[in-house]
C-alpha cells in the first residue's frame, strides 16, 4: 500500500464519451459495453510505476449530465489531474470541449494537469472528428492529447500514466506545493522525506509490519 | 461571550414581564431601527448587543424578530465586513434566533419561534451561500458563530439545507477546511459535518473526495484513540455516516488508507483496562463501522455483496479477529454490550467466508498451559454467561461457523465423547483442557440436577449448529452414549435418548410452576425440539433411534395436544412427529411410516395434527416481519441510554413482552430454521397421502376394522376397505392446508380446460380433413369429365376433318369429271352446295353441344375452385396437374390446419 505520492485525479467530459468506461478497462482491466449511467460521482483507484516511483491514483469518475453539474463541480479543486473526454464519432461532444475546459479553469487549481481524450478510436468508421482537430485543440489550450479506446484499452493506460508523469514532472519543478491538500497531491508513507513522517510514519509503519 | 452575559441581567430586569408581547415588538423593531439608521458606530453596535440578549432570552421577542430582522441583519453581514463586533454581534444574534428558548411560559404557542426563524432563513440559498462565505473571515468568533448558526439551520430543515450546500461552488470545501481549524472551530465542524452527511450520498462523497478519512482519523489519534473523550465519538459518527451504505466510500478507504485505522481504535491500550462509558460508546461506535463494512444489509444491491466480501478479507487479514475476540472473549473488564457486539461481529465476519472461518478455527486464546482453541473459550460464553443477548451473539458465531462448513463441523464433533467420570462433577474452572466436545456435552447434562435446563437448552442449540445438513456428524452423534445417572438405573444412554427426557422434563417444570424463577423455560422445549428436528432430517438411522424408546412417540402425541404447551412447541412436536414418517425406514410392525401414520391419526385425529401446523405458520415468528430488524445507530443523545439500556435489555423485554416474543425465539427461529420448517411441513403432507395410498404398506399393519370378517363377501370387503380409504383421504384433504387445496383443485381445474380445448381442437381438425379429401374426389371427377369432354371434342373435330377431306375428294372427282367432258350430272353443284351446307350444319350442332358441356364444366371449375380458395386450399397447385392428367400432389397435408 506504501506509495510515494498519491494524485486525485477526476474524469469529465459529456455524458456517453466513455468517462466510466476509460476508468473501468483503467482499474479492472475489463469492458462493459453496457454502463449504467452515472449518478454522481464514482470513486476507482490503482497504483501505477512512474520512474520507479510508486504512486496511487484516486480517480473520480464524474457524470456528464448537466443535472449533476453542481454536484461534479465540487470535485475539481481538489484534483491534480484531469481527464477530459470526448467521443470522435460525435462531433457535438467535441464542441462542447470549450465548456467543459472553462468550468475547470473556473473551479479547478491553476496547475491541474489536463489530458484531453478522443476515445471510441475503435470506430473509426464512424469518425466525426478528426484527430488533427483534437490535437490542434489541446495545443491551443496547454492540454496533452491522445485518442484511446475504452472498448480495445488501446492508449487507456497510457492516458492514466501520461498525466500521472506530467504532475510528477511538475513536481519535481517546483510548481506544487505538495503539503497544501487542494493541489489534490499528498506525499506517501513511502516516502523518507517531508512532514509526512512523525506520529503518522510511526502508526503507518505498525500497522505495515506486525502483520 | 461574558460580555454579553452582563447585559442579559439588565435587559431581564427591564423586560421582565413576557405578556407585554406588543412591548417587545415594538422595542425589537426600535433595535432594529438603531442598526439600520443609526450613524454613530457605537450607538449601533449597543443596539446590536441589546437585540442578541433579548432575542436570547425572550420568546415574543424571538418572533418579531423573525419577522423584521433577518434583512437587516443580513445586510450587516454583507455590507458591513469592515465592522468585525457589528457582524459578530449579528451573528451571535442569529444564534439566539435559532436557539429554542425552554420557557416554561411558552406552552400556548403553536409554532417555535426558533423553527420559524431557521424555516426564513435558509429559504434563501443566497443565505446560506453569505454565511459560508464569512467563514473565510480571520476573526475567530465570526467563523465560530457561523458554524453555530449553520448547525442549528441543519437540525430544522436538513434536506433544504444539504441541496443549498450541494449548491454552492466548494461550499463543502470550505466546511471542511474548518476540520483544521482551531481545537473549539473544528469541534463545532465536526457536529456540523455529522448533520450534514446523513443520508446524503453526494455530500458524503465530496467529504471523502476532500480528505475526510485522513483528517477523521488525524483527530481520533490527537484524541486519544478509542480513550478520547466526546470528541472521537463525533469522528466515529461522522465517520460512520460517511460510510454507512456508500459503496463507493467504503472502497476507497479500504484502497487507500486501509482498514488499520479503524482496527486499531479496537485495540485496548494500557493496563487498568477500565471501560468509562465514554470508551464503551467509543468501541461501540467503532464497532459499528466494522459492523457497516461487512453487513450486507437490506440495502444490498448486486455489487454490493462483492464489496463486503472484500471487506471482510482485508479486515480479516489485518488482524481484526484478534482484538474483537480480546474485546469479546477474553477481556473480563469489557461491558456486556460491548462483549455482545464484538461477537456479532465475529459471526458476521465469518459468515459465507471459508477462508475467515478457518482462520477464526485456528485462534488461539490464552498463553500456554491455559491456551485454547478460541471457539472452546466462545462455546464457555454460551454456557455460563448471564447475558441473554451475548448467548445470541455467541450463538450466531457457531451458526455462521458451521453453515456450509462440513469440514468445521466434523472437526467439532470428532471430540464428541462423554468425559471420564471423574470429571462430570469437576468444577467447571478445570474445562481449560476439556475437548470441544466434552464441554459441550458437559454442559447438555450439567444442569440435570439443579432442575434448571436453561444450559441444556443453549448446548442444544450448539449441537444443532454441528449437526445440521450433514450426516456424519448426525451418525456421530447418534453413537454417542452418556454414562449411567441415578435416573437412568445404571444403563448407558444414547444421547438423543437423553434430549427427549430433557424435554419432558421441561414440560413437567413448565406444567408445575408455570413460570419458574422468573426464568421460565419459554424456550428450553423449542430449542430441545429444535435440535432434534435438525437431527432428523434426511437421516433414517436418527428415526430409527428415536423410536427406539416407545415412550417418545407417546409424549410427541401428548405434546402436540397439551394445551399449556406454546403454539410452537405444538407445531414443532408436530413437524418432528411428521419427520418420523417421513424418513422412516424402518420395518417394525408399528414404527414403520404407516404405523405412526395410524397412530397420530387414532390419537390426535389428522385434522387436528395438520392444524397445528398452520397455529405455528400463523405464529408471529413465521412472519417476515422480525426479520427486518436492525440494531440502531449510536449518536450522541442515544450512545450513552444505549449502553445502559443493552444491560438491562433483557429484563425489561422479559417484563413486557408475552412469551412468543422472546428475543431467544426471534434468533431461533431464524429465516433458515423457519425454511427448513416451511419444506419439511409440505413433504410431511404429501408422506402421509402416499402411505395411505401405498397398499404394500397397509399390508404390513392391518388395523382391526380392516380385518375380513367372518362371512363377509369379498365384493363387500373390497366396498367396505375402499369406503374407509376414502374417508381417511377427505379427512387428510381436509386437514390439509386450504391454500394447497384450492391452488390443487385449481390446477386441475386447468388442466380439464385445457385437455377439453385440445379435445375440440382435434375434432375440428379431423372434420377439415374429411372435407378436404371429398374437395379432391370431386376435384378428380371433374378432372376425368373434362379430359373425357376434350377426347370427345377431338374425335368430333377428326371426323370433321376427315369429312371435309372426303368432300375436296368428291369435289376433285367433280371437277376432273367436269373437266372430262361429259357432265352425266348437271346438277352436280347443287348436290354439291346441298351436301356442304348438310355436313356443316351436323358439325356445328355437335360443336355447339360441346361448347355448352364445356361451359357448364368451366363454371363448376369455377365454383369449386372459389370454395377450395375460401377453404385455403392453394387452388393453382390443386389444379397444375389438371391439363397433365396426373394425379393430385400429395403434399397438401400440410394445409389442413
Amino acid at each position: 500500500m506504501s506509495y510515494d505520492y498519491l494524485f486525485k485525479y477526476i474524469i469529465i467530459g459529456d455524458t456517453g464519451v466513455g468517462k466510466s468506461c476509460l476508468l473501468l478497462q483503467f482499474t479492472d482491466k475489463r469492458f462493459q459495453p453496457v454502463h449504467d449511467l452515472t449518478i454522481g460521482v464514482e470513486f476507482g483507484a490503482r497504483m501505477v510505476t512512474i520512474d520507479g516511483k510508486p504512486i496511487k491514483l484516486q480517480i473520480w469518475d464524474t457524470a456528464g449530465q448537466e443535472s449533476f453539474r453542481s454536484i461534479t463541480r465540487s470535485y475539481y479543486r481538489g484534483a491534480a489531474g484531469a481527464l477530459l473526454v470526448y467521443d470522435i464519432t460525435r462531433r457535438e461532444t467535441f464542441n462542447h470541449l470549450a465548456s467543459w475546459l472553462e468550468d475547470a479553469r473556473q473551479h479547478a487549481n491553476p496547475n491541474m494537469t489536463i489530458m484531453l481524450v478522443g476515445n471510441k478510436c475503435d470506430l473509426a468508421h464512424r469518425r466525426a472528428v478528426s484527430k488533427e482537430e483534437g490535437e490542434q485543440f489541446a495545443k491551443e489550450n496547454g492540454l496533452l492529447f491522445l485518442e484511446a479506446s475504452a472498448r480495445t484499452a488501446q492508449q487507456v493506460e497510457e492516458a492514466f500514466v501520461k498525466t500521472a508523469a506530467k504532475i510528477l514532472q511538475k513536481i519535481q519543478e517546483g510548481v506544487f506545493d505538495v503539503s497544501n491538500e487542494t493541489s489534490g497531491i499528498k506525499v506517501g508513507y513511502g516516502r523518507p522525506s517531508t512532514a509526512a513522517g512523525g506520529r503518522d510514519g510511526t502508526v503507518a509503519s505498525a500497522g505495515g509490519c506486525c502483520s | 461571550m461574558d460580555f454579553v452575559s452582563g447585559y442579559k441581567g439588565v435587559v431581564g430586569r427591564v423586560f421582565g414581564n413576557d405578556n407585554a408581547t406588543s412591548n417587545e415588538d415594538s422595542y425589537v423593531e426600535r433595535l432594529l431601527d438603531r442598526i439600520n439608521n443609526g450613524t454613530k458606530a457605537e450607538d449601533r453596535r449597543m443596539a446590536m448587543v441589546e437585540l442578541q440578549s433579548v432575542v436570547a432570552e425572550n420568546h415574543s421577542a424571538q418572533l418579531a424578530f423573525g419577522a423584521m430582522g433577518l434583512p437587516v441583519l443580513l445586510s450587516v453581514l454583507k455590507d458591513e465586513r469592515d465592522d468585525v463586533e457589528m457582524v459578530r454581534g449579528a451573528l451571535e444574534t442569529l444564534v439566539s434566533s435559532l436557539t429554542p428558548l425552554n420557557h416554561a411560559k411558552t406552552t400556548k404557542v403553536e409554532v417555535e419561534p426558533s423553527k420559524m426563524n431557521a424555516d426564513l432563513l435558509s429559504r434563501e440559498v443566497d443565505n446560506i451561500s453569505l454565511l459560508l462565505s464569512l467563514l473565510a473571515e480571520d476573526d475567530f468568533y465570526v467563523r465560530y458563530y457561523t458554524l453555530q448558526v449553520l448547525t442549528a439551520l441543519l437540525t430544522n430543515s436538513l434536506s433544504r439545507l444539504q441541496e443549498s450546500i450541494l449548491a454552492i461552488p466548494r461550499g463543502i470545501t470550505r466546511l471542511m477546511d474548518m476540520l483544521m481549524d482551531r481545537e473549539v472551530i473544528r469541534n463545532e465542524a465536526l457536529l456540523l459535518l455529522t448533520y450534514l452527511t446523513r443520508e446524503a450520498e453526494e455530500i458524503q462523497k465530496i467529504v471523502v473526495f476532500e480528505g475526510a478519512f485522513e483528517k477523521i482519523f488525524t483527530i481520533m489519534k490527537e484524541e486519544g484513540g478509542s480513550d478520547g473523550g466526546v470528541v472521537v465519538q463525533d469522528c466515529l459518527q461522522l465517520l460512520n455516516n460517511i460510510l454507512r451504505n456508500n459503496t463507493s466510500n467504503q472502497t476507497l478507504l479500504r484502497e487507500t488508507v486501509g482498514f488499520d485505522p479503524v482496527i486499531s481504535l479496537l485495540k485496548l491500550r494500557g493496563v487498568s483496562y477500565s471501560f468509562t462509558q465514554q470508551k464503551t460508546i467509543n468501541l461501540l461506535s467503532t464497532l459499528e463501522t466494522v459492523n457497516m463494512l461487512i453487513a450486507s444489509g437490506p440495502h444490498a444491491e448486486t455489487g454490493k455483496d462483492t464489496n463486503s466480501m472484500t471487506n471482510k478479507t482485508a479486515l480479516v487479514q489485518r488482524k481484526v479477529l484478534d482484538y474483537l475476540l480480546m474485546l469479546g472473549v477474553e477481556s473480563q473488564w469489557a461491558p456486556v454490550a460491548v462483549r455482545c457486539a464484538a461477537l456479532h461481529c465475529i459471526g458476521d465476519l465469518i459468515a459465507q467466508h471459508p477462508k475467515n472461518t478457518d482462520e477464526l478455527a485456528r485462534k488461539v486464546l490464552g498463553e500456554e498451559p491455559q491456551a485454547e482453541p478460541a471457539l472452546n473459550s466462545i462455546l464457555r460464553i454460551i454456557l455460563r454467561t448471564s447475558s441473554m443477548q451475548e448467548f445470541i451473539d455467541a450463538d450466531y458465531v457457531f451458526k455462521n461457523f458451521c453453515e456450509k462448513n462440513p469440514d468445521g463441523q466434523k472437526l467439532l464433533s470428532s471430540t464428541l465423547t462423554p468425559q471420564p467420570h471423574s470429571m462430570v462433577h469437576a468444577p467447571s474452572e478445570d474445562d481449560v483442557n476439556m475437548s470441544f466436545g466434552s464441554m459441550l456435552l458437559h454442559g447438555l447434562t450439567m444442569s440435570e440436577s439443579d432442575g434448571d435446563l436453561e444450559i441444556c437448552a443453549r448446548a442444544a442449540s450448539i449441537l444443532s449448529h454441528l449437526l445440521k445438513d450433514n450426516t456424519q456428524c448426525k451418525e456421530k452423534a447418534l453413537k454417542v452414549e452418556l454414562g449411567p445417572t441415578p435416573q437412568s438405573m445404571g444403563t448407558p444412554e444414547p444421547l438423543m435418548h437423553r434430549m427427549v427426557k430433557y424435554l419432558a422434563v421441561a414440560s413437567s417444570m413448565d406444567s408445575k410452576d408455570g413460570t419458574s424463577n422468573g426464568k421460565p423455560n419459554l424456550y428450553i422445549q423449542e430449542m430441545i425440539l429444535k435440535l432434534l428436528i435438525i437431527w432428523l432430517v434426511d437421516c433414517p438411522s436418527a428415526v430409527q433411534c428415536f423410536l427406539d424408546a416407545r415412550p417418545h412417540l407417546t409424549y410427541l402425541l401428548e405434546l402436540l395436544s397439551n394445551q399449556s404447551a406454546t403454539v410452537c412447541t405444538r407445531g414443532l412436536a408436530a413437524v418432528l412427529l411428521g419427520e418420523c414418517v417421513l424418513y422412516n425406514k424402518c420395518i417394525e410392525t408399528g414404527k414403520d411410516a404407516f404405523g405412526i401414520v395410524d397412530t397420530i391419526s387414532q390419537k390426535a385425529g389428522l385434522t387436528s395434527y395438520f392444524l397445528k401446523f398452520d397455529e405455528m405458520q400463523r405464529s408471529f415468528l413465521f412472519s417476515s416481519k422480525k426479520l427486518s430488524e436492525e440494531r440502531k445507530p449510536v449518536t450522541r443523545s442515544s450512545g450513552a441510554s444505549m449502553v445502559e439500556v443493552e444491560d438491562h435489555e433483557n429484563d425489561a423485554r422479559m417484563e413486557d413482552e408475552r412469551n412468543e416474543e422472546h428475543p431467544i425465539l426471534a434468533s431461533l427461529f431464524d429465516a433458515d430454521f423457519v425454511a427448513i420448517v416451511g419444506s419439511l411441513e409440505s413433504n410431511i403432507r404429501d408422506k402421509f397421502v402416499d402411505v395411505y395410498s401405498n397398499p404394500k404398506a397397509k399390508v404390513a399393519v392391518v388395523p382391526a376394522e380392516l380385518e375380513r370378517k367372518n362371512g363377509e363377501s369379498e365384493g363387500d370387503y373390497i366396498n367396505r376397505l375402499k369406503s374407509f380409504v376414502e374417508k381417511q383421504c377427505s379427512e387428510i384433504q381436509t386437514g390439509a392446508n386450504p391454500q394447497q387445496k384450492t391452488s390443487g383443485s385449481s390446477d386441475r381445474f386447468q388442466v380439464e380446460n385445457f385437455r377439453r380445448d385440445l379435445r375440440e381442437a382435434s375434432q375440428r381438425i379431423e372434420m377439415l380433413k374429411n372435407e378436404k379429401s371429398k374437395l379432391e374426389n370431386d376435384v378428380s371427377t371433374y378432372q376425368d369429365l373434362a379430359s373425357k369432354m376434350e377426347s370427345e371434342l377431338k374425335s368430333l373435330s377428326d371426323a370433321y376433318y376427315s369429312l371435309e377431306q372426303a368432300y375436296t375428294q368428291v369435289e376433285k372427282e367433280a371437277k376432273s369429271s367436269k373437266t372430262g367432258g361429259a357432265t352425266p350430272y348437271p346438277d352436280i353443284e347443287a348436290i354439291k352446295a346441298q351436301v356442304r351446307e348438310e355436313s356443316q350444319k351436323e358439325s356445328e350442332a355437335e360443336l355447339s353441344d360441346l361448347l355448352v358441356c364445356l361451359g357448364q364444366e368451366q363454371s363448376k371449375v369455377e365454383r369449386l375452385t372459389a370454395r377450395l380458395l375460401e377453404l385455403g386450399e392453394d387452388v393453382d397447385k390443386l389444379l397444375e396437374g389438371v391439363g397433365d392428367d396426373i394425379g393430385l400432389p400429395e403434399d397438401d397435408d400440410e394445409d389442413e390446419d
